[in-house]
């Protein structure tokens, strides 16, 4: 053959000659009968395989995920204190490509000064591109990507997720993604105790550890049940409520921010919630909302004064 | 008839005017191959897709039932329950005649198939022409499809179909041709009848024991037909190679482009029946139809209703490996172009169709006609009937397999020049 060979001529060697009178369908069937006796055997796992079923059947069955896999975006506290790592430092919610962060700072109760903690951190799942940006760009390593994808809901409402629902302890992140948290946990450790000395009483502490722990988070110890850290002047609230509360306020103050009209989310008027005095559900939600909503924008005005 | 006194015998209604015996009669057993049409359909579906899994790698519906084996069930309240969308450019009436044009003719395929020993729903004299004939309706059905979905893939789809159906019918029919010159009749009913005996010799060894193996498939004649037809048959049924009428990747879904729900469904109800019904009429005039290992013992021994069975299973044996086939075939063979296919049926297998039709006659010649019928030029007449067969058999042997090869050899492509890269 090698004699033959001219330069600029591919001779291609198939390994067989070339099939004709119905030999090809012979193969092709050979070739498809070793699959279906090969799909009784063995499953098909190593790369050197060419033949084994390869399905997954996946309620059942689950491939592990890599431990750089990512979903969506959780918020660390710290096992053993219930302290969040997050310092309200914003770099997340300023590179957040959908804008879904929202955060509001804590303030020290007594003295009212900013203090590195969070009131209140809202994140909205249904609208998140799960770019990993925020826990890419988070100096504290409080944001991170979370594995779990089986979220799906009837409603919308469970995919807007609050403080509560975002914490999870660090051991279930250092489960998740051992080789990425054994590099990150020193450093992320000490900014924490930093963090720690300027926060008084239970600012920055974790409100999870008063809430139920997240059906996929590993039981964290619950050392102390400290009370959830409800923003200043506020009542307890039952949890969806707070959650809309929540949301309205910072949008509420967002339209202050910018002088522009609110938007029309409650039609009650504003007044000030006469505490413990029974009103019906949608009044008082009504009413907190267009509470929280005048207060902040107070604030935001003095802040501007000031 | 036998069935007609047993039946009202059953009903007590012996005192019944006789055409309502006769009707119900045959509502009885238009129901019985209705719905076991409709239960075979089903499995077949379930079937195709666990094997074509395996053969993929992969492991196919196994969720509802056990192994999965109800998932035609799901898909058919699923068809029930989806909208019936009709076009607002289409032909509405012809829209929606079009599947039941389609699936009407290959459900009187079904009437004159024999099923077992005594197992035949009506035993037509012309049962090979009747075939023919209800067969090539379904086309007008794909062709009502195509052009009243007003839908160009539709089109394009129905006329691909039409175009392949026509000139895969030729040698279909012609194979059959050679079959029914063999058997000096066309009624399927006779045909697994006359497929008795031993392989090749048939009955015509004396003491010989019955076997039920004298299969056609065995003989030149019947085995080069019956490979012309098992061809033509798939591309009857548009499996794949020949699926070209619904080649998904190029024209969407063929005629079937603008149909959903239940329409949709009758017409995919149509193909696998039709699949079904090539493949038992493939059984019966080439594989022996119900002939098999002991049905001639068990009905020697007076046990008819036990043979019946057991021909029963024969047949239904056969048939379902012959749709096996079909299946490892759809997996193993990728689409032919359209002039592939056409010149596939014009060149390969019309010539051979035709040889083979001679070749029949030939051995018909050979095998029973006296030496007076030759013009004393042949002296046939000092041979026994199995030294005949033999003669014949070999006679047709060659000229089928010199034909083969000569098909083959002159409709080569010639070799493909080497694959030169510019400098």
């Amino acid at each position: 053959m090698s004699s033959e060979q001219q330069p600029g001529v591919i001779v291609v060697d198939r390994g067989h000659p070339a099939t004709r009178d119905g030999r090809g369908l012979v193969r092709g069937i050979g070739v498809v009968l070793r699959h279906l006796r090969d799909a009784f055997g063995p499953r098909l796992e190593r790369p050197e395989q060419t033949s084994g079923v390869f399905t997954v059947q996946y309620p059942e069955e689950r491939t592990p995920l890599p431990e750089a896999s990512r979903n969506l975006p959780i918020l660390l506290f710290d096992d053993d204190s219930g302290h969040e790592l997050c310092t309200s430092c914003y770099q997340c919610e300023r590179i957040c490509p959908p804008q879904v962060i929202h955060i509001t700072q804590a303030r020290d109760p007594a003295s009212g000064k900013a203090v590195p903690a969070i009131d209140e951190f809202i994140l909205e799942y249904d609208a998140c591109m799960s770019c990993g940006l925020c826990a890419e760009v988070c100096p504290f390593d409080a944001i991170k990507m979370d594995h779990a994808f089986e979220l799906s809901t009837a409603t919308r409402d469970p995919l807007t997720v609050d403080r509560v629902g975002l914490a999870r302890p660090v051991s279930y992140y250092a489960q998740l993604a051992p080789q990425a948290w054994a590099e990150a946990r020193d450093g992320a450790m000490k900014k924490l105790q930093g963090s720690r000395r300027r926060r008084t009483g239970t600012v920055g502490m974790t409100p999870a550890r008063a809430a139920p722990a997240p059906a996929d988070a590993p039981a964290a110890p619950i050392a102390d049940a400290a009370p959830a850290g409800e923003p200043a002047g506020g009542e307890p609230v039952p949890a969806s409520d707070a959650k809309a509360a929540r949301l309205a306020a910072i949008r509420a103050r967002n339209a202050a921010a910018t002088d522009a009209p609110a938007p029309d989310a409650a039609p009650a008027p504003a007044g000030e919630p006469v505490g413990g005095e029974p009103m019906p559900a949608g009044d008082a939600k009504a009413a907190r909302l267009a509470a929280i909503r005048a207060r902040n924008a107070a604030r935001q005005r003095e802040g501007g004064d000031a | 008839m036998n069935r007609t006194i047993v039946i009202s015998q059953i009903l007590v209604i012996e005192q019944a005017p006789g055409w309502l015996v006769a009707a119900l009669n045959h509502a009885i057993i238009a129901g019985v191959l209705l719905i076991g049409g409709a239960i075979t359909m089903m499995l077949q579906v379930w079937v195709e897709r666990r094997l074509i899994a395996r053969m993929q790698d992969r492991l196919g519906p196994n969720r509802v039932g056990p192994e999965g084996i109800l998932q035609s069930i799901a898909d058919g309240i699923k068809m029930f329950t989806k909208e019936d969308i009709i076009p607002r450019a289409a032909d509405r009436w012809v829209h929606l005649l079009a599947p039941i044009v389609a699936l009407a003719p290959i459900a009187m395929m079904l009437a004159v198939l024999p099923w077992g020993r005594g197992l035949v729903a009506v035993d037509l004299e012309v049962g090979v022409l009747y075939i023919a004939a209800v067969s090539s309706i379904s086309g007008v059905g794909l062709m009502m499809a195509g052009w009243g979905s007003r839908n160009t893939f539709a089109l394009l789809g129905a006329m691909r179909s039409i175009a392949q159906l026509i000139a895969y019918e030729i040698p279909l029919i012609i194979a059959l041709l050679g079959i029914v010159l063999l058997t000096g009749g066309m009624s399927l009913a006779r045909m697994p009848e006359l497929q008795a005996g031993i392989p090749l010799f048939g009955s015509s060894i004396p003491g010989a024991p019955d076997l039920g193996l004298g299969w056609f498939i065995f003989t030149p004649v019947g085995l080069l037909g019956g490979i012309i037809f098992f061809i033509c048959a798939l591309a009857e049924g548009e499996r794949t190679p020949f699926d070209i009428p619904e080649a998904d990747s190029e024209i969407v879904a063929g005629y079937m482009t603008e149909y959903s729900g239940m329409k949709f469904a009758v017409f995919y109800i149509a193909q696998y029946l039709l699949n079904f019904a090539l493949a038992v009429l493939s059984a019966v005039v080439f594989l022996g139809g119900w002939q098999g290992p002991g049905v001639a013992w068990l009905a020697d021994a007076g046990l008819g209703a036990a043979a019946s069975l057991l021909s029963l299973l024969w047949l239904l044996l056969k048939a379902w490996g012959l749709f096996m086939l079909m299946v490892v075939i759809r997996a193993a063979v990728p689409r032919l172009r359209v002039d592939q296919l056409m010149s596939f049926a014009w060149k390969y297998l019309l010539p051979l169709a035709l040889v083979n039709v001679a070749s029949a006659a030939l051995w018909v010649g050979l095998t029973e006609w006296s030496s007076i019928e030759w013009g004393n030029l042949l002296p046939v007449d000092g041979l026994a009937p199995w030294q005949r067969i033999g003669v014949a058999a070999l006679v047709t042997a060659v000229i089928n397999l010199g034909a083969t090869r000569w098909v083959l050899r002159i409709n080569r492509a010639p070799a493909a020049a080497p694959v030169v890269v510019p400098a």
